[in-house]
């Protein structure tokens, strides 16, 4: 593993339990240090299966994942604590106010004190909910909620942030703010994986993409190469249905 | 150990926050305890005070009409009337009063009953003594007039009270026949041999009964409504804890926080057991509310107070052990469901069936010999009867940690289920 490197992987698997087909079909790839690396991908193409083995949330069926250097099999609790998750889901307690949420999820990334009091008010700061930060988030905008479960995942200024959808379903102003925070995040040192379906989105904000699907890398690259690559394409969104296809793409939950 | 901390905080605003919640966890066992307590009083009090009550008609007016009228008078068992509405019971106004239900039992005497007996114990008398060398025509026959007693029942009075004063009449019954053979035994033995009756009277009792209460330390508590329905529904109550905290696992499933969860550094341990202990505590204050419940405001409404028996460091074991037990009841029951409703109502469900096996809704030992025996698996059941040792049969802290010792394996049963179910459910 390269020094630049900062996560790898090697022929990733995973099968879930009664499931007749393979979600991850041997994905190998490799993220360097300050990246911010999109994996895109229709529905079902096993985009939230990699990123949650890549956080450790379930292991693969086979295959190796090293990030940092460990691995989870013998340094799970180092690799906790560098990485920072942002789930798809709005991971939070509703009935909790925003500082309550962050102040918990503050403590159990090993936060406390005053230096968890400020880095909450810090970021509540710049992502504008200063003023709603004692209302409870079950009364909060779809917006609103996104940011604050974006926070939760970086309290603790994680070397490896991993986001899933992070921008769905809110609007072009929480948008834009969550995009500029992230590029502040990732010049800072914080490198980024990312899986969306906001393909504009990703074109501007990756420096590399991986497109997914039924389980297995398709393509790999810089936007810019991608586009290049594939003739008549004009935007990462021409590359991804030429290779994905037009056809709907549901979840296949035989 | 801030960890630990931030998830009790957390486990305590999430509680504070559903009201509805706490309704279920506080007001439930005390509505509970409040209703049951009252409901079962009377029924208590029929059987330990005012005893079963029974309508006389003595018809016979002689011995055997006087003995069951003064042996039923002075039994705790029954609460005799004679009188209804005023004037001596009759044959038809007892039926009548024990059909329409004011009465458990009627009894009525017949006229003529204490003269049938002695003709009757005349006449064995009589064979008895009869010389083997008489004239077999001079041999007396044996009379055989039969006594019938008649006992109306009300329909829904207990096979056990008809059992107990149907015992007490024959032991009257049996006493009178003693005292009518002794005394024609007296006399006839006087015919043969003049001057010697000068016998002891027939009704000493020659063998008495000693009853007491066997108790652990000579204490002892009649049971009662309140020393049944408060211990019974405080556990119902802390093991009803299993909805709310079957719902909060099941709400982090499928609200993304568990997948957070998991993602942070830090064990499942660490976070199973600071909700735990959370819902371990609310299980004591609701102990704690439920025996203030019983100890000051049952009596305000007349009810008997809450007697707590000698060993409060017992009391507070079995609490404990019952809150444990609850609380790993509760994250099996949120690691198995699926969704809200599934969550809620095996868990209610589960509780409500296991009550009424452990003997909540009615006390162990009024219930049939299988259903007592099947009521040894409910925990809730182990948890009960550690209870009555404790408050009514003044036993320590040596005589139930038994009880606890099971409620706590029985935890450690639940949380291992638990486990084994996520890692063979794990993706």
């Amino acid at each position: 593993m390269s020094s630049d490197v900062i996560i790898e992987t090697i022929n990733l698997q995973k099968k879930y339990r009664g499931s007749p087909e393979q979600a991850v079909k041997n994905i190998s790839l490799t993220v360097f240090k300050d990246e911010i690396f999109g994996i895109l991908g229709p529905n079902g193409a096993g985009k939230t299966t990699t990123i949650s083995m890549l956080c450790g949330i379930f292991p693969p069926s086979s295959g190796k994942i090293i990030i940092d250097g460990f691995t989870f099999e013998e340094n799970r609790e180092d690799i906790k604590k560098i990485i920072g998750v942002v789930p798809q889901d709005m991971a939070l307690y509703p009935t909790l106010t925003a500082r309550e949420n962050l102040s918990f999820f503050g403590h159990m990334l090993g936060l406390h004190g005053k230096e968890l009091r400020d880095r909450i008010n810090n970021c509540l700061q710049i992502f504008g909910l200063e003023k709603n930060a004692d209302i409870r988030v079950s009364k909060y905008s779809g917006g609103m909620k996104r940011r604050v479960n974006l926070i939760a995942g970086i309290l603790h200024k994680p070397k490896i942030l991993f986001l899933d959808e992070p921008t769905v379903g809110i609007d072009v102003q929480s948008r834009n703010v969550i995009r500029d925070f992230l590029n502040e995040l990732n010049k800072s040192g914080t490198t980024i994986i990312y899986t969306s379906h906001h393909l504009e989105e990703a074109e501007t904000f990756c420096t590399r993409v991986a497109i997914i699907d039924n389980g297995q890398i398709i393509t790999l690259g810089t936007p810019f190469d991608l586009i290049k690559s594939h003739g008549g394409a004009q935007s990462l969104e021409d590359v991804f249905l030429q290779i994905t296809g037009v056809k709907l793409r549901d979840m296949n939950y035989a | 150990m801030h960890k630990f901390l931030a998830i009790v905080k957390k486990e305590v605003l999430l509680l504070l926050r559903d009201k509805s919640g706490l309704a279920i966890l506080f007001l439930m066992p005390m509505t509970l305890v409040f209703i049951m307590t009252l409901i079962q009083d009377s029924t208590f009090r029929t059987i330990n005070e005012a005893g079963i009550p029974v309508v006389l008609v003595d018809n016979d007016k002689d011995s055997l009409g006087a003995s069951v009228t003064f042996g039923l008078s002075n039994t705790k068992a029954c609460s005799l009337v004679t009188q209804l509405d005023g004037k001596p019971a009759t044959v038809e106004s007892a039926e009548r009063a024990v059909a329409e239900g004011r009465f458990m039992i009627g009894i009525i005497i017949p006229a003529g009953a204490t003269q049938a007996i002695r003709a009757n114990v005349q006449s064995l008398v009589e064979l008895s003594l009869a010389d083997s060398t008489m004239d077999p025509e001079d041999i007396p026959v044996l009379k055989q007039d039969s006594v019938v007693i008649t006992i109306f029942v009300d329909p829904v009075t207990k096979k056990s009270f008809v059992n107990a004063t149907v015992s007490a009449l024959r032991e009257f019954i049996s006493q009178i026949k003693s005292k009518i053979i002794f005394t024609t035994f007296s006399e006839e033995i006087e015919k043969v041999i003049p001057g010697k009756n000068k016998s002891t009277p027939a009704d000493i009792e020659i063998v008495k009964y000693n009853e007491l209460y066997a108790s652990k330390d000579k204490h002892f508590i009649l049971p009662n409504s309140v020393q049944h329905n408060v211990p019974a529904w405080t556990i119902f109550g802390m093991f009803f804890i299993v909805v709310p905290l079957a719902g909060s696992i099941l709400k982090e499933k499928t609200e993304g926080t568990s997948f957070r969860l998991k993602s942070l550094p830090g064990s499942y341990i660490t976070i199973i057991s600071g909700k735990i202990s959370v819902y371990v505590m609310v299980c004591m204050m609701q102990f704690l509310l439920m025996i203030c419940v019983g100890l000051f405001l049952l009596p305000m409404l007349g009810l008997p107070v809450l007697q707590l028996g000698s060993s409060h460091l017992g009391i507070i074991m079995i609490a404990l052990s019952t809150a444990i037990a609850a609380a790993g009841f509760g994250v099996m029951i949120g690691t198995f469901a699926t969704t809200d409703h599934q969550s809620a109502i095996s868990g209610s469900l589960s509780i409500v069936l296991l009550s009424a096996i452990g003997g909540i809704w009615v006390p162990p030992y009024v219930m049939p010999e299988l259903m007592q025996q099947l009521s040894a698996v409910s925990p809730l059941n182990w948890g009960l009867n550690a209870f009555y040792e404790l408050f009514l049969r003044g036993a320590g802290l040596v005589d139930v940690w038994q009880q606890a010792f099971k409620l706590i394996l029985f935890f450690l049963l639940t949380m291992f289920v638990a486990h084994l179910y996520n890692s063979v459910k794990k993706p």
